[in-house]
């Protein structure tokens, strides 16, 4: 972007009273600095500064600061808590980005832009051009083997990942299956490996060779990474037992579909499973998916 | 032991320093400098180790034979002279071509199993962690050569997936025994490993250890302040005193028919 249009952008106040996509231009440069490098590293951590959002950490405020720096007037903005557009977490945060940076809103994964996200990528089948940016809470995979960042950082340096191995094979020795419901590991290009958030696993596969670019933002730990289109990415898994996702018992209760993401919900006093994807359900009821 | 094999640890003039040092420090005799306060760990030790050859350093504490181990276990980088691993030079190697070597060319046994062993994890997944850095990735296969290992050292069986913490002294030496051995490294180390288990355990790890040493025909370091233990397991034995190496020999030899009066005492000490 060149300097006349950043200062026109600054000049131009949002609806709100804040500084175009609410902060300031040097803040939203720093972070566009760490996005360029954890995509020339896709799955390296890039430590940047986070700031203080008017999210509690913990909450949305890497995804934010990263939808913010990246978001352009022209985009359209999509925000799903849980694959749930209308929970009360992903409406602040959309209601923030869209008033501080005037972008229209949808609902509609397939015409979205730019997806902040939290636990899910949505069921639709993405296209080149849409950026996803998720919510990190534990950016470290391979903080569950040891909680020193000193240590850790080493292990990620020499490409030492024996201790993540060794916790797969603890899990299949002692449970017999892998104890990953989410943030299940991934090798990125052969190379670093990933903690893909707290998606389930059902949604790692899409991550491989996806067609969209994908942005990691963890407010907390100030840690930024990234995925370029088209990068190669692998659960990890031993050769002879095969990563594998979820499985349900039955289709989604409300629209049919098998092979979707599925919460269990209250449905007059019992127990029913549907997608979590609640805009691609209601579509799917519409015959509009 | 064939001189004509390449030994697989050599090590030359090994000098390790604690501290500043100072230029004094090199001419003086004494072990701990007067003038700047550095500490002389090893003094120019010399000595190799080779093929199926159980080689055993002996001394008191203080002596530097854990300086001597932890220079081989490439854990400490020697102030000077060189350490040759397999042929190749290792003097002060770090990062993940240590993590290599420790992973294909050595093993390691402590004397308390904490510092060899993950307490949290079971004692299969502390044997396979060795594999697993060696870049096997079949389950079947890795639990196979745990299964291996735990009979080698005479685990019972239904053990292997309990907690290592959840054992006694004796046994979790013997699971420190099989993950040293999981990669058949080509030279064991041994840091004291029966002193802290009593007598009976002490005898039966012992002949563990020297029976897996003559089926798998593996060179092995042991440092034991303990001469039961060196006449037991060595072959040849290096006495050590205040950082030097003040005599060497044929195991029986040096005990039989010591020389030095520093060894004199040694064995004379010992208890019956």
């Amino acid at each position: 972007m060149s300097a006349l249009s950043e200062m026109a952008r600054s000049a131009r106040r949002g609806r709100s009273g804040y500084n175009y996509a609410y902060l300031d231009e040097s803040a939203k440069r720093e972070v566009r600095r760490a996005v360029l490098k954890a995509l020339c590293l896709p799955g390296h951590q890039i430590p940047f500064a986070s700031r203080d959002m008017p999210v509690a950490r913990g909450w949305g405020s890497g995804g934010l600061q990263i939808s913010l720096s990246v978001v352009e007037s022209d985009d359209r903005l999509k925000v799903i808590d849980q694959g749930d557009d209308a929970s009360m977490n992903a409406r602040a945060l959309r209601a923030l980005i869209a008033d501080t940076a005037e972008v229209e809103t949808t609902t509609d994964a397939r015409e979205a832009t730019l997806i902040q996200t939290r636990h899910r990528i949505p069921e639709d089948d993405l296209h080149e051009g849409q950026v996803v940016v998720f919510q990190v809470p534990i950016a470290d995979p391979l903080r569950v083997v040891d909680s020193r960042a000193s240590i850790t950082r080493r292990m990620h340096a020499e490409g030492d990942y024996s201790a993540i191995w060794l916790y797969l094979y603890e899990d299949l020795a002692r449970l017999g299956a892998s104890s990953f419901s989410h943030s299940y590991p991934v090798e990125v290009q052969g190379g670093y490996v990933m903690s893909p958030t707290p998606i389930p696993r059902h949604d790692v596969p899409r991550l491989d060779g996806a067609p969209f670019v994908s942005l990691f933002g963890a407010g907390r730990e100030a840690t930024i990474y990234a995925l370029p289109p088209y990068t190669r990415v692998k659960p990890l898994a031993f050769d002879d037992r095969p990563f594998e996702v979820e499985s349900f018992a039955g289709p989604c209760f409300r629209c049919g579909a098998s092979g979707t993401y599925l919460t269990e919900e209250s449905h007059q006093g019992e127990a029913v499973l549907v997608c979590s994807d609640t805009d691609f359900c209601r579509r799917r009821r519409e015959g509009s998916a | 032991m064939t001189p004509a094999e390449t030994p697989v640890l050599e090590m030359h003039g090994l000098t390790v320093r604690y501290g500043p040092g100072c230029a004094t420090c090199g001419r003086s005799g004494w072990v701990r400098c007067p003038i700047c306060g550095t500490v002389r760990g090893c003094s120019s030790v010399d000595l190799e180790v080779y093929p199926g050859e159980v080689l055993g350093i002996v001394g008191e504490s203080g002596s530097g034979k854990s300086t001597v181990l932890a220079c081989a276990n490439l854990d400490l980088a020697p102030s000077s002279g060189c350490v040759v691993l397999a042929g190749a030079d290792v003097t002060g190697v770090g990062g993940s071509r240590r993590r290599r070597l420790r992973t294909e060319v050595l093993g390691i046994v402590y004397q308390t199993p904490q510092q060899g062993l993950e307490l949290d994890l079971t004692a299969g997944g502390n044997i396979a962690s060795r594999p697993l850095a060696a870049g096997w990735r079949s389950y079947a296969k890795v639990r196979e050569r745990a299964f291996e290992l735990q009979s080698a050292v005479e685990l019972p069986e239904d053990r292997l997936d309990v907690c290592v913490r959840d054992f006694s002294g004796g046994m979790r030496q013997r699971v420190q025994l099989a993950k040293a051995l999981a990669n058949s490294p080509q030279l064991l180390l041994l840091d004291e490993p029966t002193s802290g288990l009593d007598v009976s355990v002490q005898a039966r790890i012992l002949d563990l250890v020297r029976r897996l040493q003559r089926e798998l025909r593996m060179a092995m370091m042991v440092v034991s302040h303990d001469l039961g233990v060196i006449r037991m397991l060595a072959d040849r034995v290096l006495v050590m005193h205040q950082g030097r190496v003040i005599e060497h020999g044929l195991t029986d030899q040096v005990l039989q028919d010591p020389q030095q009066p520093y060894t004199q005492m040694l064995v004379s000490a010992q208890l019956l």
